[in-house]
């Protein structure tokens, strides 16, 4: 009996490690494959990328709002090392900037309140500012969002969000 | 040789269960419809805990799995539900009545999903319902696979299969927040009829 000690503890302790990683690397392993499929879809780092009107045939990540217009910019901040500058235009409606590291935390947002929003993103280890916050990590996406239930609310939506920017400062 | 097969069947055996168990518990297997827990308001299950750092390990993997990029509840708080008012699984062969009251927000929306976490293959723009369309009192919308005949919002389930819905409450009022299980009226949905059945 004493000899299948040992094996039994490293048959628990494995379970215990295997539980953990699929916990702890589960969320970004899919947050990197979201971001892939975004990149697949023409998204250029630190730049805007207008989404498509949500629809069946257009969507790319689970559960999407068909009622909302979504751009996403993809950043890397080791490639920007003073941060950037990421900015929402203003918009009739309700539309928001969201910040999601590549761990899946949304770890900011920022409500547009019918005025342009400037934020700058720094890279994890910098300090915040008042006008300034820290990634927790290099790589992420920020999602602005903007209310467009029908196609008319969404042309309009879309042509504001041409002029949102995402850039390094 | 026998000792090292023992600890190489222990290491096998143990990471299985381990990977199965988190899997499980974290809703990342495939089939496994508990998108959001925590709370429960008449059918409807949620979370405030989307998007945060603060969020249990179990929950962040499944939001990942089921709801990737949602925002935090600040912003956003958001409610599944898998099932009608009777604990029956919503099927596209039946035809549901979605109703409520005001909801304590500033904007929301109903949203149908298939098995895949997915909009259903349709092109019936229907593929939801929401405040814009209701005013500031009761409304009523019915679920179906085809056109409702009677003037009545209507969400489109068609090719959806076995399906669920999520309420999306954008900018929530503190209330909703501090007290969800009073300040939220959720929506009620009551099966109409199935194919093959009667009304």
């Amino acid at each position: 009996m004493k000899r299948w000690i040992a094996p039994l503890v490293f048959g628990v302790v494995s379970a215990g490690s295997a539980h953990y990683a699929v916990l702890h690397f589960a969320p970004s392993l899919i947050m990197s494959r979201a971001m892939d499929l975004i990149a697949q879809r023409g998204a250029q780092l630190h730049q805007f990328q207008i989404g498509q009107r949500t629809t069946p045939e257009t969507q790319t990540v689970v559960r999407p709002s068909p009622d909302l217009a979504y751009s996403a910019c993809l950043y890397d901040l080791s490639q920007a090392p003073d941060g950037l500058v990421v900015t929402l235009a203003a918009t009739p409606g309700y539309s928001s900037l969201s910040f999601f590291d590549s761990d899946t935390n949304n770890f900011q947002t920022v409500r547009g309140n019918g005025q342009t929003q400037q934020v700058r993103l720094l890279p994890p280890g910098m300090a915040s500012t008042d006008d300034a916050m820290t990634s927790p990590t290099e790589e992420g996406v920020i999602l602005t969002r903007r209310l467009a239930p029908s196609q008319e609310e969404f042309d309009a939506a879309a042509a504001i969000a041409a002029k949102d920017s995402c850039a390094p400062a | 040789m026998k000792r090292i097969f023992a600890f190489a069947a222990a290491g096998i055996v143990g990471s299985a269960i381990g990977a199965y168990s988190a899997a499980t518990m974290s809703g990342l297997l495939p089939g496994d419809r508990r998108t959001m827990e925590g709370i429960s308001i008449s059918g409807w299950n949620g979370s405030l805990d989307q998007g945060s750092s603060d969020a249990s390990p179990y929950v962040r993997a499944r939001i990942a799995r089921h709801g990737l990029l949602a925002m935090a509840k600040s912003e956003a708080i958001y409610f599944t539900r898998a099932t009608d008012d009777a604990g029956s699984p919503l099927r596209e062969t039946c035809r549901y009545r979605l109703s409520g009251g005001p909801l304590p927000a500033g904007w929301w929306s109903v949203t149908l999903y298939d098995a895949d976490n997915f909009l259903p293959d349709n092109d019936d723009e229907a593929l939801s319902y929401d405040a814009s369309r209701t005013g500031s009192g009761r409304w009523e919308a019915e679920i179906a696979p085809t056109r409702p005949q009677e003037e009545i919002g209507w969400i489109s389930s068609r090719n959806a299969g076995q399906f669920d819905l999520t309420l999306r409450l954008y900018m929530p009022e503190p209330g909703a927040l501090s007290d969800p299980l009073d300040a939220i009226e959720a929506p009620s949905l009551e099966r109409l009829a199935c194919e093959g059945e009667g009304q």
